[in-house]
């Protein structure tokens, strides 16, 4: 216990300083300024993932804009779509969209989300997400860094 | 003759020309006539049982009957009450067993036994010498004996079953018959007028022992714990409506004799050290039966624990009447006795229910283990209602029908606690977190019970075609639903016999125990009163206005009809439900050092590569852990003892002459020397 206490006063704090507010966003008023994420891996090569976990680990800690990553669509506000969409995932990402209760948003994580980036015309490819369900915002990047993820939810949030 | 004998003679005569008429008829006819002969030696019983109870008492004594003693029979209150429960139950089960036999099929002898069964469960009550009370429970013990082994020749467990009851009951029986023979010796006369006139005369130690010899035989009938190993063996295997006879009216009889004999006969006097046995021994019983009763994944086994509790809650009443009355409360002593005849009488009636509904989904699934059980709302609509409106009189909630009795025992317990001194202080306290812990426990049997046997989705296919039972088998459920609803929301009709009955124990001239009108239960002496009719009107009312509360607040939001959440694969399948065993898992951690569970895991590898694994093999159980500490050691200690016994007998006619010449020789110097 003590050493725990020693490592946070070692630590000191690590967040980034948080950048200026975002300007009225997409969804700000809809969802109350407390977003609940549900992310889907729809075919992803992992990268994103990892700047996923990244956005909101202790350096970049989007839970401090009112966002929070939740396990089920029933709880979720927002879904964060990974990757290009392949044949197996097209169904399950869209009962996934399905089961989020209304008012709801979809945002496309990384190039594969948004336009199929690299894997366009590949085999089992479904297409992107847009293909599949209706994506109200995108983060582009391969993968995307953490800031440009915070940024996109911070539109979502309003904080 | 009064309409109490009328009752009696009429039930022993139905029964036996049933008896008769079951061997004779066709096979198409037999269930019929079986059935019908059982209800009806059930209504006359239930009838002539109820005109005892209410104040009709007789005695005869027909001499000629038996040889060297006769016989004697009589009824008080006391017998009234246990013959109209007795009389009920058959009532129920006889209907039940028309439809039930015509789906089994049923050979000539069960077929004649049924009737029988239940009419020498009459007799035991109506005895009044020792003779013909050890007559009629040797008749009784034979008869059910015979019901058990009914489908002996489809399922060999049921042998084995039938050896366990077989062994258990007539060990009993040699204690019943120990207990009185010594009591009928010191008190001068075999019938219960001398026995009572006689137990002052008996020594302490005298006293003891048959107090003992007999707890021990009637409580082993009664499914006491560590003599209870019968009864969730016995209860499985026998065809349900027998279950159901043996376990809401034969059980009883346990209890009738220990009232009788060791309440009614010996006197409450007597040390307390051997009610608080009693009580102890109900409280054990209690806790022991519903835990293993909790962790149980076969239906009618599970129910077959549950009697084991059920009458470990009587047995806590009537120690705690014995300990009352031995330090001079007789009031409470009434009262305490009071709680546990009434229990004895719910315990029949939802007992009934949930065997015989137990029975209805093992006709129409052919299952018996939880864990395949489930889905059954909608093909077996009425089963899933009576057996939920059994579990809900089980579980000690309102509206159930145990929850009177238990409140009834609580109230005693409780007023028990000044004026005890030490021991009372120490026990009463315990007594009542005992009935706490096993009302607590019962809830989460009986919802495992019911939400995962019957609602969900089928875990089977058995489960999946399962179809509703005939008509006659609903109609024995639905009397004995009926029952339970009667004695749950107005027990005010049943007190006064139940009252009539306390003072028949010895307990006379005590003002009755409760009071109050058909609504109100008020007691005698002490500060209590509930109203069960009150109390669910209020529930149902309450109820209602939520539901009505949540209709009126309108959604925020429009409502839209969405997939069930499958984590987008599905289709969800019934393996992936809730099982009784996954249900129980919790209670089996908290309770792990007390049921001590037992877990195999098998690994098998591949033979080409020993990091892969080929198969993982996993089995769990919850063994009777009474059984295993107490029973095997016993068992083997009586085979060693055999098989030793077994080298005297080596097959030399020499030899065996000259043990009876040692014999014979010996047998001479004793007298020689002792004359």
């Amino acid at each position: 216990m003590l050493s725990l206490w020693r490592a946070i006063r070692a630590a000191g704090r690590i967040a980034e300083p948080s950048p200026p507010r975002p300007g009225p966003g997409l969804a700000a008023g809809a969802l109350g300024g407390s977003v609940q994420v549900r992310h889907v891996d729809a075919g992803s090569c992992n990268g994103c993932e990892v700047e996923i976990g990244a956005a909101f680990g202790p350096v970049y800690d989007a839970e401090r804009y009112g966002a929070r990553l939740v396990a089920s669509p029933r709880h979720a506000d927002v879904l964060l779509v990974t990757g290009v969409v392949t044949r197996n995932m097209a169904e399950p990402l869209r009962r996934t969209y399905d089961a989020v209760p209304a008012p709801k948003r979809v945002v496309a994580v990384g190039d594969c989300a948004r336009d199929c980036g690299v894997l366009a015309g590949a085999y089992g490819v479904a297409g992107a997400a847009g293909d599949i369900v209706p994506v109200d915002a995108g983060v582009p990047g391969c993968p995307p860094r953490p800031e440009a993820i915070v940024a996109a939810l911070r539109e979502l949030t309003g904080r | 003759m009064n309409l109490a004998a009328y009752g009696l003679s009429a039930a022993a005569t139905i029964a036996l020309a049933a008896a008769i008429a079951a061997l004779v008829v066709p096979a198409r006819w037999r269930p019929a006539v079986s059935g019908t002969g059982t209800a009806l030696a059930g209504l006359a019983g239930l009838v002539g049982g109820a005109a005892a109870a209410g104040g009709q008492s007789f005695a005869v004594a027909l001499p000629g009957v038996l040889p060297l003693s006769g016989v004697s029979l009589a009824a008080d209150p006391l017998s009234g009450v246990f013959m109209a429960v007795t009389g009920g139950v058959a009532v129920s089960v006889g209907i039940y067993a028309i439809g039930y036999a015509r789906h089994t099929g049923t050979g000539p002898v069960p077929a004649a036994v049924l009737p029988l069964f239940a009419a020498s469960m009459l007799g035991v009550l109506a005895a009044a010498s020792v003779p013909t009370l050890l007559a009629c429970w040797e008749l009784m013990a034979l008869a059910s004996l015979l019901l058990v082994l009914t489908e002996h020749r489809r399922r060999p467990e049921v042998a084995e079953a039938g050896r366990w009851y077989a062994v258990m009951t007539h060990l009993g029986f040699a204690c019943i018959l120990a207990g009185l023979m010594i009591f009928a010796a010191h008190a001068g006369g075999d019938s219960f007028a001398a026995l009572r006139a006689g137990a002052g005369r008996l020594a302490p130690a005298a006293w003891g022992t048959v107090f003992v010899l007999t707890l021990a035989g009637f409580g082993s009938k009664a499914g006491m714990v560590p003599l209870h190993a019968w009864l969730p063996r016995a209860h499985p295997e026998a065809p349900s409506h027998v279950s159901a006879l043996m376990s809401a009216a034969m059980v009883n009889l346990g209890v009738y004799g220990i009232i009788r004999v060791d309440f009614g006969l010996l006197g409450g006097g007597g040390a307390r050290g051997w009610w608080l046995l009693v009580l102890a021994l109900g409280a054990v019983s209690a806790v022991y039966g519903i835990l293993q009763a909790a962790m149980c994944g076969d239906l009618k086994r599970l129910l077959g624990y549950s009697t084991s509790e059920n009458m470990g809650l009587v047995l806590i009443g009537v120690g705690a009447a014995g300990l009352f009355a031995a330090s001079g409360q007789r009031l409470l002593a009434g009262l305490a006795l009071a709680a546990a005849l009434l229990h004895v009488a719910n315990h029949a009636a939802f007992k009934t229910l949930l065997f015989l509904s137990a029975g209805s989904v093992l006709r129409g699934t052919g299952i018996r283990d939880l864990d395949a059980l489930g889905g059954l709302r909608a093909p077996m609509p009425v089963t899933t209602a009576a057996f939920g409106w059994g579990a809900l009189a089980a579980s000690a909630l309102p509206p159930g029908t145990a929850f009177v009795s238990e409140w009834l025992l609580v109230q005693a317990l409780i007023h028990g606690f000044p004026g005890g001194g030490t021991a009372a202080a120490v026990v009463l306290p315990t007594a009542v977190a005992a009935v706490a812990l096993t009302a607590g426990l019962a809830v989460a049997t009986f919802v495992k019970a019911f939400g995962i046997g019957f609602l969900a989705r089928p875990r089977s296919d058995g489960a999946a075609r399962a179809v509703e039972s005939p008509v006659s088998m609903l109609a024995g459920m639905g009397l004995a639903g009926a029952a339970c609803a009667v004695l749950a929301l107005a027990p005010g009709l049943v007190l006064p016999a139940i009252a009539r009955a306390v003072s028949a124990t010895g307990l006379a001239g005590e003002p009755p125990p409760t009071g109050g009108g058909l609504l109100t239960l008020r007691l005698a002496g002490v500060a209590g009163a509930v109203s069960p009719m009150l109390l669910t009107i209020a529930l149902l009312a309450v109820m209602l206005a939520a539901a009505a509360g949540l209709r009126a607040v309108p959604g925020r939001r429009a409502r839209r009809a969405a997939r069930l959440w499958d984590c987008g694969a599905g289709p969800l399948t019934a393996r992936m439900e809730y099982t009784a065993t996954s249900f129980a898992e919790p209670l089996q951690r908290v309770f792990d050092d007390v049921v001590a569970p037992e877990t195999d895991i098998d690994v098998s590898h591949h033979d080409e590569a020993r990091y892969l694994v080929a198969a993982v093999e996993y089995r769990s159980r919850v063994p009777d852990r009474i059984e295993h500490r107490l029973y095997r050691p016993v068992l083997a200690a009586v085979g060693a003892w055999g098989t030793a016994g077994r080298r005297l007998a080596p097959g030399s006619v020499h030899r065996y002459l000259g043990y009876g010449f040692c014999a014979v020789t010996v047998l001479l110097i004793v007298l020689a020397v002792t004359r």
